[in-house]
């Protein structure tokens, strides 16, 4: 299977599954106003009743500093609170991941809740290993062979005229991380999709699975990998020219922000989505 | 004695430094044509860049100006700063980085300045004499900053001196404002240098601390630089004269500059010099020079600039940016210029920082250093933040010269405060200045775009509580207290001032207190007598409980409401002898009765509570100001002293209120908590709204990122 073929496969298998665009967008709607409701009656309280609220900017350093000095015995706990949040989050989107994978690869079945949430609690402990897993992968990356990267770069910074070669490594530096990290995530993805397509209880075999698989076809797999991810960054940027052409006066602007800001959500929770439906099609179509 | 000069002029010439002036009239762009009336430098100095060292010799001559007889001579050896781990500066620098590795250089990379040889012009060695002193106390001992030598024979009142030094200096690589990175030299406090001597106090000389900059006496400075062939160079001064010896491969530029306090250059063989002139005709139009003279109350002469020598020196890879600087810099000589007094120099130096010198940001008397990158944004004010700033030193420290030791934010905080008003009226606000792998952020995303005064007044109101802004550099709790106090927190207080007294007198203050300080050292006490005399109101308090003080200023609206008055009162009344009750049910009952018959309009009782929430408070004849605003657009304004914690205001009027605010004016830009000066009755909250989507929406793509990972 091609890389454009995968990735169209996979549009058409999230649009036919809208149900699970709703259960995570739900999710992480209810969860934000939770974690950010502290910060909402700060704001409440400190502007709602005063005439600068209704001139206050969204990022306003004069007020962002009042609250900070306000609120800076308060920083530690706001900060552990969203940490915590955070944290809560991760292993509840482990748990949704299940019925994420599942859906998606069960290509015509509809993703009724009650199926959705079997296959999170099903696969839940599998994908909590597989996490722990990854994290390995992650320090193992970041950790160790970043630092072999950064120790290669460091005569060349050490010794440089100008600044453009320490910007230049930097940069190059930078890239390898993302590159490396992109790599490792799929790796993860593709493990997720080998513990819930093969049927798979032991993580590590599922790993050996996904190796194996992109081991074949690393580069094709890696190609849908970044295609979606320069989808990505296309509809970001088209999202930032829009929010930034809509008008700052009248009410009309605010409501119209608002619903282009979760429109932009939306887009995210569907290309994470994609991510997965496409690698799934990617992978059925080359049985291990 | 033979190495004792009385110079016929140096009382004349005393007498037209030191004079007050009674009026910011008269003033003239010119230096003193008598040049520094007590100290006098010619220095001799070849840079090994090979070796990374200095060889040099100095002669200073320098005359008593107190009453005072002087046994001794303080000097400055700053480069011993980057000697070893014992200095004060090091020292400092290790508590400050709580075990973090500071800034002390890597084995073989220490900086310092040996004096081998110390004579008068007779002869006399005063080597033996020499000792290391630490005038700042025990808490510096180990400090070689500071050096003192003993004369033969004390200096009487009036007399001369004349020292004949010869020094080598080992450059340090890179530690602060200083160094060498391969083969680029900034060098700056280089060569020994006597401190202050004060009438009854004797030698004001410090050591170098790690929160501190520098004080001098101004002298005139001749200075023959020697560098290898090739190297660009650039210097305090102007350029009289280049030699070049063929044989030795070298070039000795001699710069010379009259009335300074310091004197630094920098070499590199790969720098790009340019020059420009300001031409001050082409730069300020005549209807500017007209405002300004009717603002100042000056003739049109008195506030006619000058032309300038702009010089720009350049790293090649910033080549696009030429342009750029001179802009800054033409638009600081002029508001400079323009508002407090015309810039006396013929030649100011541009400097773009050698790479990795760590010399950028940096002022010396008609030298700068700059700042920039590769890649900028034009929306985010870098370099010309740095630029304008740089230069305005020039004005604040430059000429009129506080001791930097122990009192930063008479030159730190004024000239923060007219950078904020200078980028305000030449570039509007900037960008946030926020970069991400070198490239500035807003090239990406809308970044929200500030003035200069919002960013210092977040820095002022989270920052008083730590010191006052007038402590001594090195006494302040941390560096990050230091910086907030003496930059931002005297430039928002100064904002602050500039509100309150109104642009005419605040323009007229400043003029005086520059024009009347030119060439000398003022100290605190000196401005706030400038403030007093012209303003004509005693505003000592403010100093007194706003700078010296680390009470928090907050005034605020504690309560607002509207409420009917009730044309009966209920409870028991005395009328005509009797007694009698009026019930809840009898009010209702008679204003039944009253029917359809003609009433006076309903009135309400509108009561606002302000409060002094903070300990500081207002002084003299400074008040608060309360506006309360009535649904039918009336408004009334009331006044209160603030001495007390509260007071109330009460109206009776036909009509509910709508809001009440405090300080409308918006004077009081240091109190910490503008959210609370003020209260709505309506609650329409458009911004707050999309305040709280633009949070909810930050919380939803962060729990999108954490979740991406599992």
């Amino acid at each position: 299977m091609g890389v454009f073929k995968a990735i169209i496969n996979g549009m058409g298998t999230t649009v036919r599954k809208p149900r699970l665009l709703v259960i995570l967008y739900v999710v992480n709607l209810v969860f934000a106003v939770f974690v950010a409701l502290p910060l909402l009656v700060l704001v409440q309280s400190e502007l709602g009743a005063s005439i600068w609220g209704s001139s206050v900017r969204p990022v306003d350093l004069m007020w962002l500093g009042e609250a900070v000095l306000k609120y800076q015995e308060s920083l530690p706990a706001l900060l552990a609170a969203a940490v915590a949040g955070g944290v809560l989050y991760l292993v509840l989107h482990i748990f949704l991941n299940g019925g994420i994978v599942g859906r998606l690869l069960d290509r015509e079945g509809p993703a009724r809740l009650a199926a959705f949430a079997g296959d999170c609690g099903r696969y839940f402990w599998r994908f909590v290993r597989l996490f722990l897993m990854s994290l390995l992968f992650y320090v193992l990356t970041l950790g160790v062979f970043m630092q072999l990267v950064s120790a290669l770069f460091r005569p060349l910074d050490e010794n440089a005229a100008t600044e453009w070669l320490p910007l230049i490594l930097s940069n190059v530096h930078f890239l390898i991380a993302l590159l490396l990290l992109s790599i490792v995530h799929m790796i993860i993805d593709y493990t997720r999709i080998a513990v819930v397509a093969d049927e798979e209880k032991k993580v590590l075999r599922a790993l050996r699975h996904a190796l194996t698989f992109l081991r074949k076809r690393f580069f094709r797999a890696w190609a849908i990998y970044l295609v979606i991810v320069a989808l990505t960054l296309a509809g970001s940027v088209i999202f930032h020219a829009v929010l930034g052409r809509l008008g700052a006066a009248g009410l009309a602007p605010v409501v119209v922000g608002l619903v282009w800001m979760q429109f932009y959500i939306i887009f995210r929770i569907w290309i994470r989505t994609l991510f997965v439906a496409a690698q799934a099609e990617f992978y059925r179509a080359h049985p291990y | 004695m033979k190495n004792r000069i009385v110079p016929a002029c140096l009382l004349l010439a005393a007498a037209i430094a030191l004079a007050p002036a009674d009026s910011i009239a008269g003033q003239e762009a010119a230096l003193p044509a008598a040049g520094a009336p007590g100290l006098r430098y010619e220095i001799w100095v070849e840079l090994d860049a090979a070796g990374k060292m200095l060889h040099g010799k100095e002669e200073i001559v320098w005359t008593n100006p107190t009453q005072d007889v002087v046994p001794d001579m303080l000097l400055h050896l700053y480069w011993n700063a980057f000697k070893n781990e014992a200095s004060a500066y090091m020292r400092e620098a290790a508590a400050e980085s709580q075990g973090v590795r500071g800034p002390a250089p890597d084995d073989g990379e220490w900086g310092w300045v040996d004096l081998t040889d110390v004579r008068l012009a007779d002869g006399s060695d005063l080597k033996p004499t020499l000792e290391y002193v630490t005038p700042d106390g025990p808490g510096t001992a180990g400090d070689q900053t500071v050096a003192r030598v003993l004369f033969p024979v004390p200096v009487r009142p009036g007399e001369s001196v004349r020292l004949r030094i010869e020094f080598r200096s080992k450059i340090p690589r890179t530690v602060a404002r200083s160094g060498y990175y391969r083969d680029s030299f900034f060098i700056g406090q280089w060569y020994p240098k006597p401190g202050v001597y004060e009438e009854g106090r004797g030698w004001n000389c410090h050591a170098y601390h790690l929160n501190s900059e520098f004080f001098a006496d101004f002298a005139d400075y001749v200075v023959h630089i020697t560098v290898p062939r090739g190297f660009t160079v650039g210097s305090s001064g102007k350029a009289a004269e280049t030699r070049t010896d063929e044989s030795a491969g070298t070039t000795t530029i001699t710069y010379r500059q009259a009335m300074v306090h310091d004197f630094a250059w920098m070499a590199d063989p790969r720098y790009l010099k340019i020059e420009r002139d300001f031409i001050a005709a082409k730069e300020v139009t005549p209807r500017e020079s007209q405002e300004t003279a009717d603002l100042l109350g000056l003739s049109l002469d008195e506030v006619r600039l000058p032309d300038v020598k702009m010089t720009l020196l350049i790293a090649p890879e910033h080549k696009g940016q030429i342009e750029r600087h001179f802009q800054a810099l033409r638009a600081a000589i002029k508001y400079y210029g323009l508002w407090y007094g015309p810039y006396p120099y013929e030649t100011v130096t541009m400097v773009d920082p050698p790479f990795r010198t760590g010399s950028g940001g940096m002022e010396y008397p008609t030298l700068f250093t700059a700042g920039t990158n590769v890649l900028t944004s034009k929306d985010q004010l870098s370099p010309e933040m740095v630029i304008v700033h740089e230069f305005g030193h020039g004005y604040w420290y430059g000429l009129v010269a506080s001791n930097e030791f122990e009192a930063a934010w008479l030159d730190e905080g004024f000239n923060t405060y007219s950078t904020t008003r200078v980028l305000a009226k030449a570039y509007g606000p900037g960008a946030l200045p926020l970069n991400f792998k070198g490239f500035p952020v807003d090239w990406f995303l809308r970044l929200p775009k500030v003035f200069d005064f919002e960013t210092n007044r977040v820095a002022a109101i989270n920052t008083v509580r730590f010191d006052p802004v007038t402590a001594w550099s090195w006494g302040f709790f941390n560096r990050m207290s230091y910086a907030a106090n003496v930059y931002m927190r005297a430039a928002t207080l100064l904002s602050t001032l500039e509100n309150f007294l109104g642009e005419p007198a605040w323009s007229r203050i400043m003029r005086t207190y520059h024009m009347r300080y030119r060439f000398r050292h003022p100290a605190k006490a000196d401005f706030i007598a400038v403030v007093n005399e012209v303003s004509g109101r005693d505003m000592t308090w403010f100093f007194d409980e706003l700078l010296d003080g680390t009470e928090a200023f907050d005034y605020g609206v504690g309560g607002l409401s509207s409420v009917k008055v009730p044309g009966h009162l209920r409870g028991v009344f005395d009328t005509n002898g009797a007694r009698e009750e009026w019930t809840g049910k009898r009010i209702e009952e008679a204003e039944a009765a009253e029917g359809d018959a003609p009433t006076p309009p309903d009135l309400f009782r509108t009561t606002v509570l302000v409060r002094r929430y903070g300990e500081a408070r207002l002084g003299g004849d400074a008040r608060v100001e309360v506006l309360v605003r009535f649904k039918d657009g009336t408004t009334e304004t009331r006044t209160w002293d603030g001495r007390a914690r509260w007071t109330r205001f009460e109206f009776v009027k036909p009509v509910e209120a709508e809001s009440a605010k405090i300080d409308p004016r918006s004077v009081w830009l240091i109190d910490e908590n503008l959210a609370n000066n003020s209260r709505e009755t309506a609650r329409v909250r458009r911004n707050v709204v999309k305040l709280a989507s633009q949070l909810v929406f930050a919380v939803q793509l962060v729990l999108h990122f954490f979740g991406s990972w599992s």
